[in-house]
């Protein structure tokens, strides 16, 4: 398949995306924004016979909140995320994610749904639906289906959704008035770059000083999948999070993630950075909890 | 192939193509607009950037066929050496450009930055803005410069009007 042979549809309903994802006879796959699909088109990894272009489908563009969550079409860019008042208060460590992902024009291109389908371990939104308890809904011709975050990643570009299923929607626990959470990313340069290592962190607080009262922990790219830090979730109750409560959940990090070496980075120092970014955001989220 | 319809600075058009063919592509080949550059082709150098309904994306990741009705501002939209825009006179005045390969989308970036905020920005806010934008000769510090300097411009021509 040339490039220049492959075909695009651009259906206006759901309903036609699923009866055209569901023919038999030929490949085909959704482009989105188009930021990861045109890369590996140009790469010669993706040569569908057909582009399903999703782009204009407003339908599933839209942030609401809803008795069971709050819910995102997967068409929502990162830049309807960043500007989301909704979504700075009731979900801070989401917009701290997009915020992230490239530079202002892929934030402008760039899908959340197309985050998710690429199931890079690197994608910056992915930690972040960890924390926030995400459920990803799938729909095709036969059925609807929910499938919960830690459910979802099978590997590195791996997911549980079939072939003839589409991402329809997102939906995620809202932050709740004493929560806050931050996104702490390294990557070689400060737009624009795929993570080495990245963390989502949303901590519960207490009345009393720097009383945490339970909070999740998200690392990427420190495994095939993301992995949720449960032994330093637990240590964030132990002691209030002064600085050197901070400095032993931290610390612990590094046992928690398995990375590998790679062109980006050694295991070695992804192992270093992962407690490094714990440490940091901790401390960044102790600061402003203080000065709120 | 495929007729798509769109509007490109302004005036409606159509092309026949492959709906995978690039919109940068299009737009240097079909439409003679040359001012959108190709350099890494994968959304890293921002050297393509354009705004399709007001927004700015890289016209190197935008398949033709995925841009119907929609309508497109290059450079050449921007202005012209006849008409130039307070950004690409501030580029000129502060020598912001050497080679004039990165030009054309650090014009569009800014001027969709500009047009988003009422104030003169401060270093970290421009380098935000134009983190899309590579430039391997200038060192950025005049093109820093030159965003201020057109907001300032603006600035005060928006006053004296209003
Ligand atoms: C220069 C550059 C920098 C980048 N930087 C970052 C970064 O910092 N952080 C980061 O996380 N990512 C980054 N990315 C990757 C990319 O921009 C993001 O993953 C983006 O969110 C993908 O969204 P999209 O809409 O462009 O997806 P597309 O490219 O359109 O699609 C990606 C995949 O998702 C599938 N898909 C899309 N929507 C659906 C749906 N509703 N249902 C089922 N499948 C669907 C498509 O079929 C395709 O397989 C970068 C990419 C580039 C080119
Ligand atoms: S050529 Fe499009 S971003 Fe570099
Ligand atoms: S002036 Fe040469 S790349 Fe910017």
């Amino acid at each position: 398949m040339k490039v220049s042979e492959i075909e695009m549809i651009s259906p206006q309903t759901v309903e036609e995306c699923l009866y055209h994802l569901g023919e038999k006879d030929k490949t085909s796959r959704f482009i989105a924004g188009g930021t990861d699909a045109v890369v590996r088109m140009k790469d010669g990894a993706w040569l569908p016979d057909t582009w399903i272009n999703i782009k204009q489908l407003d339908s599933l563009r839209y942030i609401k909140e809803e008795e069971n969550g709050i819910h995102i079409g997967p068409l929502t860019t990162h830049t309807d995320i960043v500007h989301s008042g909704l979504l700075q208060k009731k979900a801070d460590v989401l917009t701290a994610a997009s915020k992230e992902v490239g530079a202002v024009q892929l934030q402008n291109m760039g899908t959340i749904g197309g985050n998710i389908a690429t199931a890079s371990p690197a994608g910056d939104t992915i930690p972040t639906l960890f924390v926030l308890d995400a459920q990803i809904e799938l729909t095709s011709l036969m059925e609807k289906r929910i499938v919960p975050i830690n459910e979802f990643f099978v590997g590195p570009g791996r997911t549980v959704q079939a072939q003839e299923e589409m991402i329809t929607n997102i939906i995620i626990r809202p932050q709740t008035e004493n929560e806050i959470g931050i996104f702490e990313k390294l990557g070689p340069r400060k737009a624009q770059s795929i993570s080495i290592v990245n963390v989502a962190i949303s901590l519960k607080m207490g009345e009393k000083s720097r009383e945490c009262l339970g909070g999740k922990i998200a690392f990427g790219s420190v495994a095939p999948t993301i992995v949720r830090s449960e032994k330093c979730e637990r240590m964030l109750t132990i002691n209030p999070l002064h600085d050197e409560a901070i400095q032993d959940i931290a610390g612990a990090a590094w046992k928690e993630v398995m990375p590998i070496s790679d062109v980006r980075a050694s295991a070695k120092y992804r192992r270093s950075m992962a407690s490094a970014l714990l440490e940091r955001g901790l401390y960044r989220l102790m600061k402003r909890w203080d000065e709120r | 192939m495929k007729d798509i319809h769109f509007k490109v600075n302004g005036k409606n058009v159509s092309v026949n193509c492959a709906p995978t063919k690039t919109l940068l592509d299009v737009l240097r080949d079909e439409f003679d607009l040359t001012g959108s550059k190709e350099c890494c082709g994968k959304g890293e150098c921002g050297s393509c950037t354009v705004l399709l309904d007001g927004v700015s994306v890289c016209s190197c990741l935008v398949l033709i066929g995925q841009i119907h009705d929609v309508s497109v501002i290059t450079v050449e939209g921007i202005g012209l050496t006849s008409n130039m825009d307070v950004v690409q006179q501030a580029f000129v005045d502060e020598g912001a450009t050497q080679c004039g390969y990165c030009t054309p989308g650090l014009i569009v970036s800014s001027r969709s930055f500009l047009d988003g905020i009422n104030h003169v920005p401060t270093d970290d806010e421009v380098k935000t803005a134009l983190g899309g934008n590579l430039c391997r000769c200038t060192g950025y510090t005049k093109i820093m410069k030159a965003v201020q300097t057109a907001a300032r411009k603006q600035l005060t021509m928006e006053e004296t009007t209003n």
